[in-house]
């Protein structure tokens, strides 16, 4: 009982320590340039040009010592050799470019980002708007929902029950294969199937995305206004017109948000792979590669660091594509 | 729901209990064991009551409980409290917690490689000139277990770091002998009589071997000690350990005639169940369960000392399964070479109590009590061989002790970009059907590029 | 709900099948996996888990009782025995691994020295010898066997009386909560600002918070914990919190400034201009507005904590008293995995808590609805 006052106490600092900040910020705020009196125009003027980082000020203060220092921290280390005693200057990326596995790795990321953000977000669109009238919605929402709320390793055990190979002539204990020798086929070593194996992991990561892709559509569908479906289904549009014509173009920008995430999930991508076949058999991409080199076996800090900045760089144009947006948002 | 939840929390909070370390011996009761050595321990390091110290290791599971129970006698003796904390990502968690500065006390390496690295970088402390000295004198084989132990330091002198304690013998062959009784199938004395049942087993139409490399994120490693077993009988221990430096090159002929040997084995649909594809496919903890089948899926199988833990429940050591030494050629001219690993332990803080339990894994009896219990062999010639605690043990505590060519898992000497990664996806490939000449030169060109 | 006028029922139909095709295709993996959780090791190894409703057919053996079991009839030894254990039933045996299946129940075959092997239908066996049993182990009787489907608790029993179990949920609890509430809070604010505000920079900053997406959680840990260090947090929950906070916010503040920028423009500036302070503002306007969103976050930060291992053993520490859940599950597992049993018990156990917050945190994704006045961005 000791143990759990003790968390109930830390969880109420915690959270009382930031609603503490902006209230009292905001006070302060308001104090020193009070919204009226003689300087009233001025005084909002000036209090409004702080308010923004008194709003904005926590969060910056852990972007940049949590994401933004580990980067230069990073980019430091590339340019250095293993344990970071000599300055290898563009050393590492040199070798990066030689290496065979490094070169399979960019491939497979690229064949990553096509595949998975598409599927996913089709398929979460497509959930979002079969279950969101239906009597039993919710509870389908909470099937496909579910596989989200399972862990890397545990998701990497329900693929094997799938993907599982025994001899021809066993009992197949993977579902995949039991299906296919139904049909009359020969077993396959699934993962070890070359290019194929590529897409039987990028599965499994649709698999698990897709309820991330419904939860933030579902919601964006439903914020829809009635009035201008009804007025669409009163103008004489079909079901399937009003989806396409009406409701999609409005949930766009959503739709470009649930992209954008899932895409920087596939750029991360590692766990699914890790855990199903650690990169063998062609199947190796960017993030399980810098883990390779930062902390198997003797560790190589300066390459793992170099992956690590060619994954960094090659969001770049989402960000740009982000900047835009939010020029053309700036009204 | 948040009651709920609260409750469910209070239940679980109830069943888990206390969880204090006891003696699973009760001290002078098991006459096996040299409770004499402990006693001196306790006269020399009794004062450390009150000092903490913590200790990161690869361990869970059985073997947490197992070590957590000689723990118990070293907190017993000294007072002082060791917090055991294993964890599977060790090599991970090693490697941060050291380069944040906030490290364990002791750290429990299963590969050398890591700990020579660390060493490298100054984080491991020096454990003198004395223990070298009395590892040597009191291991069998000690040159090459001190030698294991020693790398370089951050100011280049070459010193003793780690202590081994816990051994596997990995040159084995495991079978199931009714089996070979029922097919009047021999033990073979040689290598060449190996490769002879080999044959004949797959003439009578069965499957002479189950070989499974898939380990998850370590998949290939099985077969990087099929080659090392090889290339001791194939060549000599000197081009042996040429090779784990890289002095004889990764694609030398030698060494590629050894992998090559190995494909004998695993690229032979006949000879390996399953053929290619399901060697590197299988797991190597569901490989040898294909010798309990029955029909049998195969009849032998290359694997450590280790490898009970994944025999089928029930399966009683020395009667439903038992191990041959992996032969050697006939004409003796490699002599009888014996593989093994061990796990090496590190101090890494100026903890005294660090320190003292570094000097508590020379008493014989903290190896005693392990090896009366299961899954322990130690290399230590001091201990009371009949402390084993089952006769397949002992077996292998025999050829320990008694190794003229004794030789440490090359991969683990070898650089881990090489010996954890490099050869492994090497090994996978080979299998997966690219030639060993092709595979051997893209090692050693990933060797030549290591800085 | 009822919104949708004169749909055809034809549609209906195939709306209903569609999304119910969908939800089985997404949930028979999970299925899979629930099923397997309620089988033991040998089965799972031994059949599909689709076919654990129906018998299966096993092989394995069965050693005879030795000599010192032998008991004298009629001047005969015998040694008896059963080679069934529970429901199953005896299809077929053999004395050679070769040939398993070689009799059928109630044959009789003569192993070695004149020992006469009988096994019966109902699985007792007997062996008999007209001199005394020698042996050092007992005889193999293999067999082959149909077994009943058999479901078992008793991974679950493993898996939740489990050393520390209690006290590792206590302590998921007390990093999840504050770990997913804390960066709500200061993400909220974040993007209010880069949503409604006008500032210098603006969109050059929600661009980096984009970029920071993608920063790989491995390149920060070193840095981190080295920061910890020196700052003298060292490992504790206030780092963990702080950890899980930065590595969450950049998600966070992207979703909810997306969801906050498709808010209605009137209603914001009607506020201003009724002289509202931009605090008022997010507090009375912007927070009840953005629940949908919030809650969305909540859930996905809350998952992502409570399932993660990494940060947990890096900033936390994995000692006794600090191990998290799913630490003690890694614990239970072994160092070697392999335990299909275990893992997929695991999972369900790991899974309970959050699919409750995601059917609790439901209720608000809906009330973005009943609100009646959020639009999509």
């Amino acid at each position: 009982m000791e143990l759990f006052w003790l968390a109930v106490s830390t969880i109420a600092i915690g959270v009382f320590g930031c609603v503490a900040w902006f209230w009292g910020s905001n006070m302060v705020l308001d104090a020193v340039y009070p919204p009226r009196g003689p300087r009233a125009g001025d005084n909002i003027r000036k209090a409004s040009m702080i308010r923004p980082w008194l709003f904005l000020g926590p969060a910056i203060l852990f972007l940049g010592l949590y994401l933004v220092y580990p980067v230069f921290d990073s980019l430091w280390r590339s340019l250095h050799n293993s344990d970071g005693s000599r300055f290898v200057g563009p050393g590492n990326y040199i070798w990066a470019l030689g290496d065979g596995k490094f070169r399979e790795s960019m491939l497979n990321n690229m064949l990553w980002l096509l595949v998975v953000p598409a599927l996913a977000t089709l398929f979460g669109l497509i959930a979002a708007q079969l279950t969101d009238r239906l009597k039993w919605g919710n509870i389908g929402k909470s099937l496909i929902f579910m596989p989200m709320a399972i862990s890397f390793v545990g998701a990497g055990v329900i693929w094997r029950f799938i993907y599982e190979y025994r001899e021809a002539g066993e009992t197949q204990i993977g579902l995949l294969n039991w299906i296919v020798t139904r049909l009359g086929g020969d077993p396959q070593i699934w993962l070890t199937l070359i290019p194929w194996n590529n897409f039987f992991l990028m599965i499994v990561l649709v698999w698990i995305q897709t309820g991330f892709a419904m939860v933030i559509l579902s919601a964006a569908l439903r914020g829809i206004p009635e009035e201008t479906i009804e007025a669409a289904i009163l103008d004489g549009a079909s079901p399937l017109q009003v989806f396409f014509r009406i409701k999609v173009p409005q949930i766009m920008g959503t739709i470009a948000v649930v992209w954008t995430t899932i895409t920087i999930v596939v750029l991360k991508v590692f766990d699914i792979v890790f855990v199903m076949t650690n990169g063998q058999w062609g199947t190796q991409v960017l993030a399980n590669l810098m883990y390779d080199w930062m902390f198997r076996g003797t560790p190589d800090y300066g390459r793992g660091s170099a992956i690590a900045m060619v994954l960094m760089i090659l969001v770049t144009p989402i960000m740009i594509w982000n900047i835009r947006n939010a020029r053309k948002e700036g009204r | 729901m948040k009651q709920a939840m609260l409750a469910t929390a209070a239940a679980a909070a109830l069943l888990a209990g206390s969880a204090q370390a006891e003696l699973v011996i009760e001290p002078g009761s098991d006459d096996r064991i040299n409770w004499q050595s402990l006693e001196d321990f306790k006269a020399a390091h009794g004062d450390l009551a009150g000092q903490e110290f913590t200790v990161l290791g690869p361990w869970l599971g059985p073997d947490q409980e197992l070590f957590t129970s000689v723990i118990a006698y070293f907190e017993e003796a000294t007072g002082a409290t060791v917090n055991y904390s294993g964890s599977d990502s060790f090599e991970q968690q090693i490697v941060i917690d050291s380069e944040a500065g906030s490290p364990p006390d002791v750290a429990i390496f299963p590969q050398p490689g890591l700990a020579a690295d660390l060493a490298r970088k100054g984080h491991l402390k020096p454990l003198g000139e004395e223990t070298a000295a009395w590892l040597a004198e009191n291991y069998a084989a000690g040159e090459s277990w001190a030698a294991l132990s020693s790398y370089a330091g951050a100011d280049g002198q070459t010193q003793l770091f780690a202590f081994p304690y816990k051994a596997d013998l990995k040159s084995l062959v495991w079978y199931v002998p009714e089996n070979f009784e029922d097919a009047g199938y021999e033990v073979p004395e040689t290598y060449e009589d190996l490769k002879a049942l080999t044959e004949q087993i797959a003439a009578d139409g069965e499957t002479p071997w189950c070989i499974g490399l898939g380990s998850g994120g370590a998949t290939g490693w099985p077969a990087t000690d099929w080659v090392e077993d090889l290339v001791l009988r194939l060549h000599s221990p000197e081009d042996y350990d040429a090779w784990a430096t890289n002095d004889l090159p990764f694609n030398d002929p030698k060494i590629v005639a050894a992998i090559e040997e190995f494909g004998w084995y695993a690229k032979n649909p006949d000879f390996a169940a399953g053929g290619p594809g399901a060697v590197s496919a299988t797991d190597f903890r569901d490989s040898p369960k294909g010798l309990f089948d029955s029909p049998p899926a195969c009849y032998m199988h290359r694997q450590a000392s280790f490898i009970p833990s994944f025999f089928p429940d029930g399966v009683v050591m020395g009667e439903d399964a038992d191990f041959f030494y992996f032969p050697a050629p006939a004409d003796g001219s490699k002599g009888q070479p014996v593989m093994g690993s061990g796990t090496l332990f590190a101090v890494l803080s100026d903890n005294p109590g660090a320190r003292a339990f570094i000097e508590f894994l020379k008493v014989p009896a903290a190896h005693e009590i392990w090896m009366t219990q299961t899954g322990f062999l130690t290399a230590y010639t001091g201990v009371n061989a009949e402390a084993y605690g089952d006769p397949t043990l002992a077996k292998m505590g025999e050829i320990l002790t008694n190794a003229t060519t004794f030789r440490f898992d090359g991969s683990d000497l070898m650089p881990g970009a090489i010996g954890a990664g490099a050869f492994w996806t090497g090994m996978v490939d080979f299998v997966g059907g690219k030639s060993a000449q092709e595979v051997a030169d893209a090692i050693q060109q990933t060797w030549a590029t290591l800085n | 709900m009822e919104g949708m006028a004169g749909q055809k029922s034809s549609l209906t139909w195939v709306v209903n099948i569609s999304a119910f095709l969908l939800v089985l295709l997404w949930t028979i993996p999970t299925l899979g996996l629930f099923v397997s959780s309620f089988r033991d090791r040998d089965q799972i190894a031994a059949s599909g888990w689709w076919q654990s409703f129906s018998a299966a057919e096993a092989t394995g053996f069965v050693r005879t009782g030795t000599d010192a079991d032998a008991v004298q009839v009629d001047g005969r030894y015998v040694i008896e025995g059963t080679v069934l254990e529970g429901e199953q039933d005896l299809v077929g045996w053999g004395i050679r691994a070769r040939e398993p299946a070689a009799f059928a129940p109630g044959e009789m075959t003569e192993i070695e020295d004149g020992w006469q092997l009988t096994v019966n239908e109902d699985g007792s066996y007997r062996l008999v010898s007209d001199a005394p049993f020698e042996m050092r182990r007992g005889e193999r009787i293999f067999t082959t066997t149909t077994v009943p489907p058999k479901f078992t608790t008793g991974n679950y029993q493993r898996v939740l009386t489990a050393e520390g179990l209690g006290r590792a949920f206590m302590n998921t609890l007390t990093v999840t909560i504050p770990a997913t509430v804390i960066p709500i809070l200061i993400a909220a604010f974040a993007a209010y600002a880069l949503a409604w505000m006008e500032f210098p920079g603006r969109a050059l900053l929600t661009a980096a918070v984009v970029g920071l997406l993608v920063v790989p959680l491995q390149v920060a840990l070193i840095p981190l914990l080295r920061l910890h260090n020196e700052l003298g947090i060292g490992k504790g929950y206030l780092g963990i919190w702080l950890a899980h906070t930065g590595f969450g916010l950049p998600l966070a503040i992207y979703l909810l400034r997306n969801y906050m920028v498709g808010l209605p423009r009137e209603v914001i500036e009607s506020a201003r201009v009724d002289g509202a302070t931009e605090f008022q503002i997010f507090r009375r306007i912007i927070l009840p507005l953005s629940f949908p969103a919030l809650a969305s976050f909540a859930i996905f930060q809350f998952l992502w904590v409570w399932n993660d291992l990494l940060v947990a053993t890096v900033f936390l520490g994995n000692t006794r008293e600090q191990l998290v859940m799913t630490g003690v599950l890694r614990e239970l597992m072994g160092s070697k995995g392999g335990e299909w049993e275990i893992l997929a018990t695991s999972a369900f156990i790991s899974i309970a808590v959050p699919l409750i917050v995601f059917f609790a945190m439901q209720k608000y994704l809906v009330r973005g609805l009943l609100a009646g006045s959020v639009k999509g961005g």
